[in-house]
């Protein structure tokens, strides 16, 4: 007994210390890729520091103050990435739960539907805004071709500040193909019977949508309201690529990503990037929180806990 | 009679849900159908709404190619692309097992951190991980920055994936092999990587897509048009004015190509690995 108990904690040490080999990219990318970088972040927020700075200089908080007061773009930028991002969540969420109970339903070729709504997804993100670049085009766009044919003036959808923003959320929902797919799967494990003793009570599609469905999904919809939030508030490629080129750029494209590019990229200001990306960092942290601590009164588990 | 009316209502339900996927999977086809017939077309004829080209000109892909350096910027994405996903896959392999199947004191706060940084956008630490590549060690204009990266369990993500399927693994399995004197990389190697084959062809394409999608951090880490990637090539259609739309469609069509074959061979795990990351959590 004794001989064979030493011989396990000699077999757990040989295992504990192979764990660690195995382990080692991961030590090595959460360290100096994930942890450090963080710390460096904040850190370097509180030096003033600029590519032809040879040495940072220490200046506390003078990065936060000149953020919050002096930048004229960081008020526009917090407005129009969360109202992207919500927009975009809300719409692509909605439409890829219709979408997901609509291919529950008994109809033919339903694999081929769902790997045609998924095709969108799969396209790399530079050819989806080329593509739409042209088709919001005001001069060879076809909604302007449409608009014209029908005798109203043409638009132009990725300029004009009114309509940047729901045109660009139109183009994410397009790519959201993927949430349909993980939303059918949810709803293909929701157990017939439920459906079945409720029909039997009378209730009709609304009422098993609300009081089934939408309980058992909700831990889904949870995570991937969650993930896509987190995603979309990250926007930045539209930016890149339809406003990349100018540098007085419209409000409606400074997304806060595209604020820290410019001022970390184009303006050389590392140190003020770094003080943009630790208030966007804070700004996601408070969104996930607001999300984690308000999902008790509505996440339903199975099994009957709340 | 209740039964048979309700079966008639189902039935119609049924056929106006079709209806409506059938219309919105037109909808969603629609720009990509828009994008292809536009790139065989003259400018002036784009802007037009006929739907099909009056004259298919293929040309017009011989004409982007002379713009567009396609075969180029192609190897140049492999160049980044292959290491990534290989590397990326195999070492998440490992990551992933030693989580699952090796003990040590702490493996659950390790595991914690690992899967913290998931909430952590990586757009966050963008600057330092730039000062650190370009200025620190001095790999501005190379691919390092984007392949190094992968080298690290390709993300904690694909960590995490390929842990939750060792898991459902059932542990006799290695036992067994364990008593027939396999060591552990040989157990990972001949038990458990057949039996999750699935999950790590997932993690592959998720590696695959990660930097097939990346615009970001290909503009930021590369400059010199000799090693641009698909993505910064389709970038300089967009940056001048009066773009060329034929050439840049044609472009765009070109570029759409290698993933969409990609697609076709993975269809099935790219279809299961997007239920494993919205239903795993």
């Amino acid at each position: 007994m004794g001989k064979a108990s030493i011989k396990r904690s000699k077999l757990a040490r040989y295992e504990a210390r192979l764990a660690k080999i195995y382990l080692i990219p991961a030590f090595l990318g959460l360290t100096f890729l994930t942890y450090l970088p963080l710390l460096s972040v904040f850190a370097l927020s509180l030096f003033k520091w600029t590519a032809i700075m040879p040495k940072p200089l220490f200046i506390g908080l003078g990065n936060y103050i000149r953020l919050f007061s002096k930048d004229m773009f960081f008020w526009t930028s917090l407005k129009v990435t969360i109202q992207y991002a919500v927009l975009t969540v809300v719409l692509s969420i909605a439409y890829s739960m219709s979408m997901a109970l609509l291919l529950n339903r008994k109809i033919p070729a339903r694999g081929f539907f769902r790997a045609m709504f998924y095709v969108p997804y799969i396209i790399p993100a530079m050819a989806v805004y080329m593509s739409w670049g042209l088709l919001y085009n005001k001069d060879f766009g076809v909604f302007n071709a449409l608009l014209a044919q029908f005798g109203f003036a043409r638009i132009a959808f990725l300029v004009d500040s009114k309509y940047i923003i729901p045109s660009l959320a139109v183009i994410a929902v397009w790519t959201s193909g993927n949430l349909i797919v993980i939303f059918q799967a949810g709803l293909g494990s929701v157990p017939r019977v439920y459906y079945e003793a409720a029909e039997i009570d009378g209730a009709n599609f609304w009422m098993r949508f609300i009081h089934i469905t939408l309980p058992i999904m909700s831990p889904i919809i949870f995570y991937n309201l969650l993930m896509s939030l987190i995603a979309n508030m990250q926007v930045v490629v539209p930016s890149l690529i339809y406003a990349g080129s100018n540098r007085t750029t419209y409000p409606e494209y400074t997304f806060m990503s595209f604020l820290m590019y410019r001022s970390g990229f184009i303006n050389n200001e590392f140190s003020y990037a770094s003080a943009i990306s630790f208030v966007f960092f804070a700004l996601i942290g408070a969104f996930t929180l607001v999300l984690f601590s308000t999902s008790r009164s509505w996440l339903f588990y199975e099994g009957g806990d709340k | 009679m209740t039964i048979k009316s309700r079966k008639r209502r189902e039935r119609l339900g049924d056929a106006i849900s079709f209806t409506l996927v059938c219309v919105f999977v037109i909808l969603v086809l629609f720009p990509l159908w828009w994008i292809f017939r536009s790139s065989l077309m003259t400018n002036p004829e784009i802007g037009s709404l006929s739907f099909f080209p009056g004259r298919w000109i293929f040309d017009n892909y011989a004409a982007a190619l002379e713009v567009f350096d396609y075969f180029r910027y192609l190897k140049n994405t492999m160049t980044i692309l292959i290491p990534c996903v290989v590397f990326g896959t195999i070492t998440a392999v490992m990551c992933g097992y030693s989580f699952a199947r090796l003990y040590f004191r702490g493996r659950s706060f390790v595991f914690g951190l690992c899967i913290s940084s998931l909430l952590l956008p990586p757009i966050v630490t963008l600057i330092p991980l730039y000062i650190g590549w370009v200025r620190f060690l001095g790999l501005g204009d190379t691919y390092w920055p984007l392949i190094l990266p992968y080298l690290t369990g390709g993300g904690a993500f694909n960590i995490f994936l390929v842990r939750q399927f060792i898991m459902t693994v059932p542990k006799e399995l290695d036992e067994a092999a364990k008593i027939d004197g396999a060591g552990t990389l040989r157990i990972l190697v001949q038990v458990l990587v057949p039996s999750i084959l699935p999950a790590i062809i997932v993690v592959a394409l998720f590696i695959f897509i990660g930097i097939w999608n990346d615009v970001l951090l290909q503009t930021v880490y590369i400059s010199d048009v000799n090693d641009y990637t698909i993505a910064l090539g389709l970038k300089r259609f967009s940056g001048s004015y009066g773009t060329d739309w034929k050439l840049a469609m044609a472009s765009t069509v070109l570029s759409i190509l290698p993933g969409v074959f990609v697609y076709l061979i993975g269809q099935r795990y790219f279809v299961e690995g997007i239920v494993m990351t919205g239903l795993k959590n």
